[in-house]
């Protein structure tokens, strides 16, 4: 039996599982699919924008997270010292080092980076891989931005016309798709597990160097390889000799499979048996009456039977209304789908909503989510905790919201080591 | 709160949020691009197959493994694996199945016939004139991995002919064999029996039909609702007095469970019976083991034994329970493989279009086994199709876990798959 198993396999779930097995623990995960890793730029963003100045993007994040709480003292970071917080980005660095999808920040520490995104606005973020860095909008090199003709979901004419309306000069160029690929149609991760290929690396890095003007830095989609990402990286550079970076596409995100397939082949290394493809569909409880209760397991699906799920201990790390923790009917009444935890999201559809779709002060419905107490253990009306043996991290969490704050990440990695830490302690 | 999945297989489509998550594990997509990949063929194609549509958009489905890796990466519990099952069905109720799918179908039949004088049937079915004919006349891939009727007997031969020694108990299981054990592989039925008995258990071998699985596979869905129907008929009796039905050819309890009620919308009080009674071998043997049952008398078995769950343990979704087991076992060093299929699939790779897509599919697993190192001596998978694929694309013998667990009870020579 293990001593905890962790519901969910995105980001805080893993970072939970990781802190937890390094404590000693016997771990085991249990996710329905894969989930927003693959979706996401890779980056880890930890604080973008505020509301109170939702044009202007953050500069120091970790420093303005203390206003962001002065805002919203109910936001999860305020559960976690600065330098807590701090600590928990600088275990996922050492970490994606480790795993060798090694990630890096602003070239002064502690600031936010600016990158050029799929549709060539400027994105602040914390953390991103490396082979995103050299896209870092405060380095002076103009841009050439290449992309692939008949490629879905990359359109360098429009990154490199946003990204020079935007002050930071940029060019477009094309070359055939039939350079990188023999396939007819390919998705991303798709075309990066081609360009694993040795000549195929090759034959790129020769078509770059004709096009390259001197002083230069090239950017490309994000499909630089899958396995052989990092060595194809230094390859390109070293053969056009120009600074090369990605930008991410649409999903699927090859920076987010890379990392989760190092992340997860780490795991694995250590013990940590991760299951896909099974859904919680039960619980076992024993009834809170004044005093917190027990979760004794948890039930998933399966061709037959439910099989149980036994731990001492269980981390709920489901995610939010897009990873699957909350569902939703059309009348507006959201449940947490697991262990119907209380939630802070309106219960009627009229409420869910703000006027305007951007609305810089967000939406109610995105807001909402599951209330921890200082120990990530989900409470009830009376604050105290509903289990004795249930904490919660990650994006499910109550009171943040990851899209418009461009937390997801920064949350996902704080909560889930911190919610590992507390419960193994 | 639910109390069992809100999906079915129809309105599962309606979950796809587009993600291409399926598409970029798919294991076939990601070999041939005759497969667009499941997100395409699956819950996008689905769209325009509403009923009375007088043709079927998309014929790429038809590459479509049923590996269900799609199915278990979906974050949103699209039943993609189905949806393109039933996709494949619609073609072959639109345009006719060929000879050779309706043949491959046929497991029980072709092994009834083998069976008849087995020594001939090798002969006539291995020799490499058959398999160049057979490749050309039909597209059975002459390299393809079929296998060869046991020549010392059927397992039911061997059951009837032991029926004297066989353990009486009042713990009863009903033991479903399956069409490859029956007539291909007896030994694999032999080993289980001992392991049944050994744990205390009279082994009851009821009448049985082949399960259905090939059918399903290959989309001629009306054979195989007589199949299904004709082994609830069979197995009723048994499933109502309560005893569980344990299979060990993970394809086979996964049909008897889930796939032929699912796909072909068989949802009698009687199907549900037979769903609910049926286990893998392995997974009941995790069940005894959890309540304290299971006996561990086991001998130390010096071996690095490299393991592939098959792609249908991915459908039971009960974990690997097979490596639970062995792992129990002292002195075994288990390399789990994380390969996404073998590539076989069924009757999959011994088409001709398909098989070399097969073994480029099966090269991460065959890979995985050369990277174990020299000490391998054989590998290990629950399914009979994988590893003939796996003995085919390794060069190294495979054996099903129960020969494992059999052995390590000193019951069953590893070597010879023989019972000592």
């Amino acid at each position: 039996m293990s001593d905890l198993l962790v519901i969910g396999a995105g980001l805080s779930g893993l970072m939970a599982a990781y802190t937890a097995v390094k404590a000693g623990m016997r771990v085991t995960i249990a996710a329905k699919g894969l989930g927003s890793m693959h979706w996401g730029a890779g980056t880890i963003d930890v604080l973008g924008y505020t509301a109170t100045q939702p044009e202007l993007p953050v500069k120091r994040p970790l420093e303005q997270i203390q206003s962001l709480i002065q805002q919203n003292p109910q936001h999860p970071y305020a559960l976690l010292t600065n330098e807590h917080i701090a600590q928990t980005l600088a275990t996922f660095v050492a970490l994606s080092k480790d795993i060798g999808v090694p990630y890096g920040g602003a070239t002064n520490p502690g600031d936010n980076v600016l990158l050029p995104s799929p549709a060539g606005a400027a994105r602040p973020t914390y953390l991103a891989p490396k082979a995103q860095l050299a896209g870092d909008l405060s380095r002076s090199e103009p841009m050439l931005i290449v992309g692939f003709e008949g490629m879905r979901d990359f359109y360098p004419e429009l990154i490199a016309e946003n990204l020079t309306h935007l002050g930071y000069p940029a060019r477009a160029a094309f070359l055939p798709l039939k350079l990188i690929t023999n396939r007819r149609d390919s998705n991303t991760v798709q075309l990066a597990q081609g360009l694993d290929n040795k000549e195929q690396r090759a034959l790129l890095a020769a078509a770059l160097r004709k096009i390259v003007r001197p002083g230069e830095r090239i950017g490309l989609p994000a499909i630089l390889g899958m396995d052989a990402h990092i060595t194809f990286l230094a390859e390109l550079e070293r053969e056009t000799n120009s600074p090369v970076f990605e930008i991410p596409t649409l999903p699927p995100s090859v920076p987010g499979v890379r990392l989760y397939k190092a992340f997860r082949g780490h795991l694995q290394s250590l013990g940590v048996r991760l299951t896909a493809g099974l859904e919680v569909i039960s619980t076992q409880t024993t009834a809170p009456n004044g005093v917190p209760g027990a979760v004794q397991w948890v039930e998933s699906a399966t061709s037959a039977r439910p099989l149980k799920l036994r731990a001492d201990k269980f981390l709920l790390a489901t995610g939010g209304i897009l990873g699957g923790g909350f569902n939703s009917d059309v009348n507006g009444r959201v449940w947490e789908t697991i262990f119907n935890l209380p939630l802070t999201i309106p219960q009627e559809r009229a409420d869910w909503f703000n006027p305007g779709f951007l609305n810089p002060q967000g939406h109610p419905v995105f807001k909402g989510g599951v209330k921890v107490n200082a120990s990530f253990q989900p409470i009830g009306a009376n604050d105290q905790p509903l289990y004795a043996n249930l904490w919660a991290a990650g994006n499910l969490l109550a009171h943040s919201d990851g899209i418009q704050e461009r937390s997801v990440e920064g949350t996902a990695v704080a909560t889930g080591v911190a919610a590992a830490q507390a419960l193994s302690g | 709160m639910h109390t069992k999945s809100w999906h079915s297989v129809g309105p599962s489509l309606d979950e796809c949020i587009k993600c291409n998550i399926c598409t970029s594990y798919c294991p076939v997509a990601a070999v041939t691009d005759l497969f667009p990949g499941p997100k395409y063929v699956g819950p996008q194609a689905q769209r325009f197959r509403e009923n009375g549509q007088p043709q079927t958009p998309d014929h790429s489905v038809d590459y479509c493994s049923g590996c269900r890796v799609c199915n278990e990466v979906c974050p949103t519990g699209v039943k993609i694996a189905e949806l393109n099952a039933r996709a494949r069905a619609q073609i072959v109720s639109e345009k006719g199945i060929p000879l050779r799918n309706r043949l491959l179908g046929r497991n029980e039949m072709l092994g009834k016939l083998g069976h008849i004088v087995p020594g001939l049937a090798n002969f006539g079915l291995h020799n490499s004139f058959s398999r160049v004919m057979a490749e050309k006349v039909m597209g059975i891939a002459r390299q393809a991995p079929l296998p060869h009727w046991s020549t010392d007997g059927s397992f039911g031969d061997w059951f009837k002919k032991t029926q004297a020694q066989r353990l009486k108990s009042d713990k009863k299981v009903v033991y479903y064999h399956g069409c490859a054990t029956m007539y291909y592989e007896p030994f694999i039925g032999k080993a289980t029996v001992a392991v049944f008995e050994h744990n205390g258990y009279e082994v009851l071998v009821p009448p049985q039909n082949c399960c259905g699985l090939p059918m399903l596979s290959n989309g001629e869905f009306g054979a195989a609702a007589d199949y299904h129907q004709n082994n609830i008929n069979k197995l009723l009796v048994y499933a109502q007095a309560g005893l569980d039905i344990v299979g060990t050819s993970t394809s086979c309890t996964l049909t008897l469970k889930e796939e032929a009620p699912e796909l072909l919308d068989m949802d009698s009080d009687n199907a549900k019976a037979i769903t609910n009674a049926t286990w893998d071998i392995f997974e009941w043997l995790r069940e005894r083991h959890e309540l304290g049952e299971l006996k561990t008398d086991f001998r130390q078995m010096n071996m690095v034994l490299p393991y592939h769950a098959p792609c249908q343990y991915r459908a039971h979704r009960v974990g690997k329970p097979a490596m639970d087991i062995m792992a129990l076992i002292p002195g075994i060093d288990i390399r789990e493989s994380h390969a996404r299929c073998c590539g076989i699939a069924g009757t999959y790779g011994y088409k001709k279009e398909k098989y070399q897509i097969a073994m480029d599919v099966g090269a991460e697993l065959f890979d995985f086994v050369a990277d174990q190192g020299g000490d391998v001596e054989m590998t290990a998978c629950d399914s009979e199709t994988c590893r003939w694929q796996l003995e085919h694309g390794t060069d190294l013998p495979s054996r099903h876990p129960v020969e494992i667990l059999a052995a390590a009870y000193g019951l069953y020579d590893l070597e010879k798959r023989q019972l000592l």
